[in-house]
């Protein structure tokens, strides 16, 4: 399999610099821009069009820190549960509904702007813990701490959708 | 994509929304969440002593399907033995709401919370 990592020269590593995988994105996309092909034959034609694909697929999967990390643990081969099972762990998703509740009760509260930034701080605050323990899990890579980086993963998951929750409500909240 | 009615139906009157107090000796909880989309069900159910579903409520934060499905649930378990009620399938609950594939994990979730809840009873009666 294609290592995305090595695609941009980059070493297999959470930690990655963003400004060099984003340079060496764009060196990458260049030699494979269709325009350069506008003369070739239709099969070399076509083959730069796979190939650009291919490099844009590596550079979102290694942008994205959940997607990276995602992709570490199946080099990895690590078994993750489907993205369809369904997850239960009763104390973080009683915590998830909370969260949920918090969000509900914006729009109701007397200062908007204070309840979304109380929010936001909460929410921010508690991905921060789970990211740096994600990070730390991948370092040590061991099949114990890939497995639990796995399990990690899948909270961070829901913090991210809560983010977006925020962030569709702060939308709906100031543009009318 | 369209919503059939009946998941618009169950979306725009839900059934049983609500919580019951989790420490009640009678009162089974099962929370269940789905990762990819971000939803989290928790459905109760009131078990009497000879193990029939008297009541249940449930509380979802997801789309559309995901609230019809335990909406659903919540009505078709009121009445049933823990044995009958554990027997309910995904499929069925896909099929009553004529859910598209995309929206099949749902009715896994609203199944998978019922299993969960039924869990949670058998460990309150040890």
């Amino acid at each position: 399999m294609l290592n995305y990592f090595e695609l941009f020269g980059l070493k297999t590593d959470f930690s990655i610099d963003l400004a060099q995988l984003s340079n060496a994105f764009q060196q990458l996309q260049k030699t494979a821009h269709p325009d350069k092909f506008a003369h070739a034959s239709s099969q070399e034609q076509l083959l730069a069009v796979q190939k650009s694909a291919t490099i844009n697929d590596a550079y979102q999967t290694l942008k994205n820190p959940l997607k990276r990390a995602e992709y570490i643990l199946k080099l990895r081969g690590t078994v993750m549960p489907s993205e369809q099972a369904s997850f239960q762990d009763n104390a973080f998703l009683m915590q998830q509904m909370e969260l949920r509740e918090m969000i509900a009760e914006v729009q109701a509260a007397n200062d908007i702007d204070a309840a979304l930034l109380e929010v936001r701080t909460v929410l921010d605050s508690e991905y921060q813990q789970l990211f740096t323990q994600l990070q730390q899990l991948l370092n040590d890579d061991t099949e114990q701490s890939n497995q639990q980086a796995s399990d990690i993963l899948r909270k961070l998951k829901f913090y991210q959708k809560l983010q977006l929750e925020v962030d569709r409500l702060e939308e709906q909240l100031f543009d009318d | 994509m369209a919503y059939s009615e009946k998941v618009i139906d169950h979306y725009e009157n839900p059934r049983n929304v609500g919580s019951m107090d989790k420490n009640d000796p009678q009162v089974a909880t099962g929370m269940v969440g789905a990762p990819a989309c971000g939803d989290v069900m928790k459905l109760q159910l009131k078990i009497s002593d000879d193990g029939i579903i008297e009541d249940a409520k449930f509380k979802t934060y997801g789309c559309g399907s995901a609230i019809a499905s335990s909406s659903l649930v919540t009505e078709w378990v009121k009445g049933k033995s823990i044995e009958e009620a554990s027997s309910i399938k995904n499929t069925d609950i896909a099929e009553e709401l004529a859910l598209p594939p995309v929206k099949i994990h749902c009715s896994i979730l609203a199944e998978d919370a019922i299993k969960a809840a039924i869990e949670d009873y058998r460990s309150k009666q040890k």
